[in-house]
């Protein structure tokens, strides 16, 4: 296990200014997208009243304190705050875990009307992993090395465990074309109801016409979802990266479900962009020493 | 001082797999979602019925037969588009087909997400769409009208028995 560890954190290799500047940039990748999440959820929330399913701490306490006030606004405006400052290292090393405990509360009050939204969990599991780092490590860099492991680690657990849920709930006939027209149909009815209107796209006309065909599209998807510990390690990360974003639009293209956030953090951390970063630095020393400079004021 | 990889790696295991203790009890005990922990679960059970909702805008349909059950395609009225009238598709069909009891609070919640505004001079029925395989190589779609909102009031379907709309 420790092998496995090592080889995830990689805390025994030097790091490069690259890797320094990706970090830090997807970092930021995170923060926006945590600050446009609780804003978004904080203004729907505003209109609702009541609660269908409770989720989380909700099903302890009364969720509905949430509602008929400010409050769903204050929290994102207090969650945004903190993720900001805490980007700039301007707070105590608890800030993201507070963050957390926030967006758990807003993604409660959010969603309480039935629906289990996933489109933000693979940032909060990021925002977790980067509360731990900053929590329990005191040297920058280790920090860095355990966030970055971590959020690799939980990225792929979430794919494989996807794929196990599947084999559990179903079982290997879950592949069966017939339940991609299921899904198509219940989708389909979910876009009608949404824009008025709702015509088959081609790849939906021709799973629709051929069950072998929407059985292939199942059982790569279950491949992929089965795949996703290769994400652990760096060399088949680009791989597994690639396929996935191409599960998801295809999963877009024939079932209108879009994993917009889950797609850009893959890009953001599926691909060796720390190469690309120290490469386009080579020669140019002054531009690193600057870089360097900056990013040793929010690191 | 740098502390020797050794120590963090340690630190490193410790603080993962209580993570991953954690995040085991929290989804063994709360059906496998207790956010930011999920199992995923997802289009996990496959092949079984489903149930969505629509809406239609029938304040221009002039026949009393709005109350039959039919097919998607020959609902009577104009489509009332939930992205039109700024409501969340998916929380309006959960809210919905998930509702047990059709109590006035849970009238009131609906149309509250419809927005009164939006129900003004209007009337707007409820579907409640189900969706199975048939003969085995296609699916069956039909939609029940369930709730009718006037600007008013709201009314059951005459043509339903009581236990559809009070299920406890």
């Amino acid at each position: 296990m420790e092998k496995f560890f090592t080889s995830l954190f990689k805390f025994d290799r030097d790091e490069t200014t690259g890797e320094m500047l990706h970090f830090k940039l997807f970092e930021l990748y995170m923060v926006y997208h945590i600050v446009w999440t609780v804003w978004y959820w904080g203004m729907y929330t505003l209109r609702i009243s009541d609660v269908v399913l409770p989720l989380g701490i909700a099903q302890y306490i009364d969720i509905t304190f949430m509602y008929g006030n400010s409050l769903p606004l204050i929290n994102a405006a207090l969650i945004s705050v903190l993720v900001v400052l805490t980007w700039f290292r301007l707070t105590p090393v608890w800030t993201y875990m507070l963050a957390v405990v926030l967006m758990h509360i807003q993604y409660v009050a959010r969603f309480s009307l039935g629906e289990i939204s996933h489109g933000a969990h693979m940032t909060a599991m990021t925002l977790l992993c980067f509360a731990l780092g900053l929590l329990f490590f005191r040297s920058s860099k280790e920090s860095r090395r355990f966030i970055m492991g971590a959020v690799f680690f939980f990225v792929g657990l979430s794919y494989v465990s996807a794929g196990v849920s599947k084999l559990i709930g179903t079982g290997p006939f879950w592949i069966d074309g017939r339940h991609l027209w299921l899904w198509m149909g219940e989708k389909g009815i979910d876009i009608l109801s949404r824009e008025g209107a709702f015509g088959n796209n081609w790849l939906q006309e021709l799973a629709w016409t051929s069950r072998g065909m929407a059985t292939l599209i199942l059982l790569s998807g279950l491949l992929i979802e089965l795949g996703g510990f290769l994400f652990w390690f760096e060399r088949f990360r680009p791989y597994i990266a690639t396929l996935i974003i191409g599960m998801h639009l295809g999963i877009m293209a024939t079932m209108n479900i879009r994993f917009d956030a889950s797609i850009a953090q893959i890009i953001v951390i599926g691909y060796p962009w720390a190469l690309l970063f120290n490469y386009m630095l080579i020669n140019r020393e002054a531009v690193r020493i600057k870089t360097e400079k900056l990013l040793q004021k929010v690191m | 001082m740098e502390e020797t990889p050794k120590i963090p790696i340690k630190r490193s295991i410790r603080i993962m797999l209580a993570t991953i203790l954690v995040f085991g009890i929290l989804v063994a005990t709360h059906l496998g979602e207790f956010w930011p922990f999920s199992v995923f679960p997802m289009f996990s059970q496959a092949g079984n019925p489903w149930t969505r909702a629509m809406a239609m805008d029938i304040t221009d349909y002039p026949h009393d037969d709005v109350w039959t059950i039919t097919i998607v395609d020959e609902l009577p009225g104009e489509h009332f588009s939930m992205r039109a009238h700024n409501v969340d598709q998916i929380d309006y069909s959960n809210f919905v087909s998930k509702t047990r009891n059709w109590n006035p609070g849970r009238v009131m919640g609906l149309r509250n997400m419809l927005g009164e505004h939006h129900l003004q001079n209007r009337r707007v029925m409820i579907y409640k769409v189900r969706g199975e395989l048939a003969y085995n190589d296609s699916v069956a779609v039909h939609a029940t009208p369930m709730l009718l909102l006037d600007p008013d009031t709201t009314y059951f379907n005459p043509n339903l028995p009581q236990s559809f709309y009070f299920r406890d």
